[in-house]
């Protein structure tokens, strides 16, 4: 799961989505800001990356996916003691205003509606407070 | 966004994953008409539509994106339950499939979404937004019997009050993609989710580039070679050391040449996954109702055998919805289920993949079919009498059985029975049919698993070694001393043998390979008389034929290597193997053998019924004759021996070149001969009838011309004894045939009689 120079360095981003398209596009942009990214297809896989390591700067997640999908990840990492302070943004399509309220009122940080430039992706990081290259 | 070449990584993943994903669809929507309410299919159906759509606006796809949206909206209302699914909609989506796809293609190739309007599909799909179905209403496929009703009502009750329960979409098993996933993962997640979600969560598996798998055959196959040259230096030598280790190579090699045998391994159900769609709707558009049901998808064949029979799959499936299951009211009038049943099963036996594809339809009826290939000269009446209820069936795979005016646009032009039978023949395997009339019919087929390794018979010929696959060896014949002069025989310049009473046409292979031009002609001495002559009895097409060599070795495994760039347009040879002792020898297409020795004509004009054997004894003739009746009832035939073809042309195809009647026949026109023109006293047809014409046509040294006759009584074998009495223009006597009189017609003099030059270039008849 880690990707990086060998010698094991921490996952700095994850990002859960089901289509390996969008987790390429998103890969290669978080590396272009400098972050070692790490991969899941859905919310379970997810987890299981978030609790087999350390913790990563930024989850960035889709919301429809197969198995376990963002919302009810967001309610899983918020309801896990382990995980607290944890920064996640749901990213995705789903633009309805009551989705994005559901989104937040489950604990997301931050919402990014796709399609996004890499400018928009930068704004977000910088609200988070998350660093980047 | 990221950089320029990032980017086409991204649009090859989007490529490929999209692909995949539509394939799941097509599948999934189908699957959806049969089970609407299927919560799990449709959030699926949803997510792959959404997916493609988010990816659209970051690549600039914006006709895909638009197409793509309006799916959406549709597929929303569905999942949600504020629509139904219905006929309508189902077909509406899979064009909205096929327009994905279509664009798709248009990426790969140009790397933009293409210049097509999409506007009338748009609006199709918005329309349906706003159809308002009840929910009650389902997919035409009704169930026939009441207590399936009642377990679809009670499954469909359940599922809701599952739903009730849920927040979120209930958990939907992972899509299995037909191909292998991209996802590399050597080391695995680690994770124990629990067996119960399903199998296909942590994908082991890598994509590979077929070239390089290809590669890595050849380089197995040289290993083998390599191991087989030590093996050979280990007999002589005592080193324990070096022999123990030679045996370890030995080892590894076998097991490295396996695996790598493995890799090209694939399931079937990669060419069966698109059969449903395809079935759907074509059944749809003949109005017939039938359900597909597959079973054995993991059953797993070679890379290249699974696209050799692809095709003639395709084939059979669309014969079985166009010809074999008759539609719903014939059905139910005859207490069948108004739905057919199309099963197509594939699995393991015997060293050998089986597919069975059965249908619960007509059947296939044994008299028609003889009929039509009485009709098509395909055999003989004494033959067709001679055969088993199973071989009147396997008719249907002579070639000339189905003509191609016949063809619909359904079951595709040019693709008969026969073309199947030849493509799954050509890679070593057979097919053959059963069927009962008025239940259905079952078709097998039979593949070697690889077409790496064959059994294959060793033969020698000029000093030299060949391989002959065993599959198209019938028998082994040795002729010793006096038999192998006298055995020969001499018909018509060819040489033969008679074989348990057949004729077995001989193709000498030494003559062959040393470049035997077009004509046969006359065998090579043979050195010395009594020497030991070796025939291999080989099946090619459809006939039987002998190949002589000189020498017949074992029967062994061979790998079957490729033939080099020089000698791929050779027509006799299909590979090349190494053998043991590390020298190669070349692997005979028995095909093209027997092409090259005139034993089996080029496909399209295949002559008719078996070669006449003329025995000369004074006036009485044993012939293969054509029976045909006059308006007025008058009996005549003509020698089948020069006849090509029978066809029929529809009255109106005439046309006038002159003062010849013509009609235009396979790319060229055909002059019509009317007997009544030609022979005395022989009545004109009647002129207003709406009945196709029928002719018989005569073809030399690539001319033709069409004898038009009224009526085809038979083909009869019979001895003829000819009274040769008064003699009138055009007939060379009359006899005894079938209890009637019959006029022998003079068929040389009659064509002569309206072209004189008809048989100019070629051997006078």
């Amino acid at each position: 799961m880690t990707e990086g120079p060998p010698g094991g360095q921490v996952v700095r981003a994850l990002v859960i989505d089901d289509s390996s398209a969008m987790r390429t596009l998103l890969r290669r942009t978080l590396r272009e800001l400098g972050f070692d990214v790490g991969e899941a297809k859905h919310g379970l896989e997810g987890l299981a990356c978030l609790r087999g390591g350390e913790m990563p700067a930024i989850v960035l997640v889709d919301w429809n996916m197969p198995e376990m999908g963002g919302l009810e990840f967001v309610r899983a990492v918020r309801q896990d003691e382990a995980l607290k302070g944890l920064v996640v943004m749901m990213v995705t399509t789903e633009s309805g205003a009551s989705q994005v309220e559901a989104a937040l009122s489950a604990g997301a940080n931050e919402y990014l509606m796709k399609p996004f430039t890499k400018d928009a992706l930068v704004e977000k990081l910088e609200l988070l407070g998350v660093e980047h290259r | 966004m990221a950089a320029a070449d990032d980017m086409d990584e991204v649009v090859k993943e989007f490529l490929v994953e999209s692909h995949s994903n539509l394939d799941q669809l097509d599948r999934d929507l189908i699957a959806l008409e049969k089970d609407p309410r299927s919560h799990e299919i449709l959030a699926n159906v949803f997510r792959t539509i959404h997916t493609i759509k988010g990816s659209c606006g970051f690549l600039g796809y914006g006709r895909l994106e638009s197409v793509a949206h309006v799916g959406e909206n549709l597929l929303s209302r569905l999942r949600d339950g504020r629509l139904g699914l219905n006929t309508e909609m189902t077909s509406a989506l899979l064009a909205m499939v096929d327009a994905v796809r279509k664009m798709l293609a248009s990426i790969e190739e140009s790397g933009g979404d293409g210049e097509e309007d999409y506007a009338a599909l748009i609006a199709r799909l918005n329309a349906l937004q706003t159809s308002l179905v009840p929910e009650s209403e389902v997919a035409p496929s009704v169930p026939s019997e009441p207590g399936d009703a009642a377990a679809k009502a009670d499954r469909s009750g359940r599922r809701r009050a599952r739903r009730a329960s849920d927040e979120a979409p209930p958990a939907a098993p992972a899509t299995s993609a037909e191909a292998p996933n991209l996802f590399d993962d050597p080391e695995g997640i680690g994770l124990d989710l629990g067996s119960e979600r399903g199998s296909t969560l942590v994908e082991r598996t890598v994509r590979v580039d077929v070239g390089l798998l290809d590669k890595l055959m050849n380089l197995a196959g040289e290993l083998v070679l390599a191991r087989n040259q030590i093996l050979q230096f280990s007999i002589s030598q005592h080193d324990a050391g070096f022999i123990a280790t030679s045996q370890r190579l030995n080892l590894i090699t076998t097991e490295l040449q396996e695996g790598v045998m493995k890799t090209r391994m694939q399931p079937i159900g990669n060419i069966w996954s698109k059969f449903p769609r395809v079935v759907r709707d074509l059944a749809l558009f003949c109005g017939k109702q039938i359900r597909i049901e597959m079973e054995g998808r993991d059953t797993e064949l070679d890379k290249t055998i699974i696209e050799a029979i692809r095709d003639p799959l395709t084939h059979l499936v669309r014969n079985a919805v166009d010809h074999g299951i008759e539609a719903p009211e014939v059905r139910r009038a005859a207490g069948k289920p108004a739905e057919g049943r199309l099963f197509m099963r594939a699995f393991h036996e015997g060293g050998q993949v089986n597919i069975k594809i059965s249908d619960d339809g007509g059947g296939i009826d044994p008299e028609r079919v003889k009929q039509r290939a009485l009709e098509r000269g395909l055999v003989t009446a004494e033959q067709a009498g001679r055969l088993s209820e199973r071989e009147l069936l396997s008719l249907i795979f002579l070639p000339g059985f189905s003509t191609a005016s016949k063809v619909t646009s359904l079951s595709g032009r040019g693709v008969g029975m026969d073309v199947v039978r030849t493509n799954v023949e050509k890679i070593g395997g057979a097919v053959d049919v059963q069927s009962l009339l008025g239940q259905g019919t079952i078709i097998n087929i039979k593949i070697p698993l690889t077409l790496a390794i064959i059994p294959a018979l060793i033969v020698t010929s000029g000093g030299e070694r060949y391989a002959i696959p065993q599959v198209s060896l019938l028998e082994l014949v040795r002729l010793d001393g006096e038999q192998a002069c006298s055995g020969i025989e001499m018909i018509h310049g060819a040489p033969v043998y008679r074989l348990r009473g057949n004729l077995l046409p001989l193709v000498y292979l030494d003559r062959e390979l040393a470049g035997g031009e077009a004509d046969g002609g006359t065998p090579a001495p043979r050195r010395g008389g009594g020497e030991t002559l070796n025939i291999v009895v080989l099946r090619a097409d459809d006939r039987q034929f002998g190949l002589v060599v000189e020498g017949v070795s074992d029967t062994e495994e061979i790998v079957v290597k490729p033939l080099g760039q020089q000698l791929k347009g050779i027509s006799v040879f299909a590979g090349a193997t190494i053998m043991g002792d590390g020298r190669v020898s070349l692997i005979l297409d028995v095909v093209g053998i027997a092409q090259r020795g005139h034993v089996v004509s080029a496909a399209r004009d295949r002559a008719l019924a078996e070669e006449a054997v003329t025995i000369d004894d004074g006036h009485a003739e044993r012939q293969t004759l054509l029976v045909l009746a006059s308006a007025d009832g008058r009996r005549m035939a003509v020698s089948l021996s020069m006849v090509a073809r029978l066809e029929e042309f529809p009255r109106d195809a005439v046309e006038r070149a002159g003062r010849q009647h013509v009609v235009q026949y396979r790319g060229e026109i055909l002059p019509l001969i009317h007997l009544a023109d030609v022979l005395d006293g022989c009545p004109s047809p009647a002129t207003d009838s709406n009945e196709p014409l029928r002719v018989v046509v005569y073809t030399e040294a690539g001319r033709s011309v069409g004898l038009v006759v009224d009526r085809i009584l038979d083909i009869v074998e019979d001895t003829v004894t000819l009274q040769r009495g008064v003699s009138r223009r055009g007939v060379l006597g009359s006899a005894v045939i079938q209890h009637h009189v019959t006029e022998l017609l003079d068929v040389p003099r009659i064509i002569r009689a309206v072209d004189a030059t008809f048989f100019d270039n070629s051997a006078a008849a």
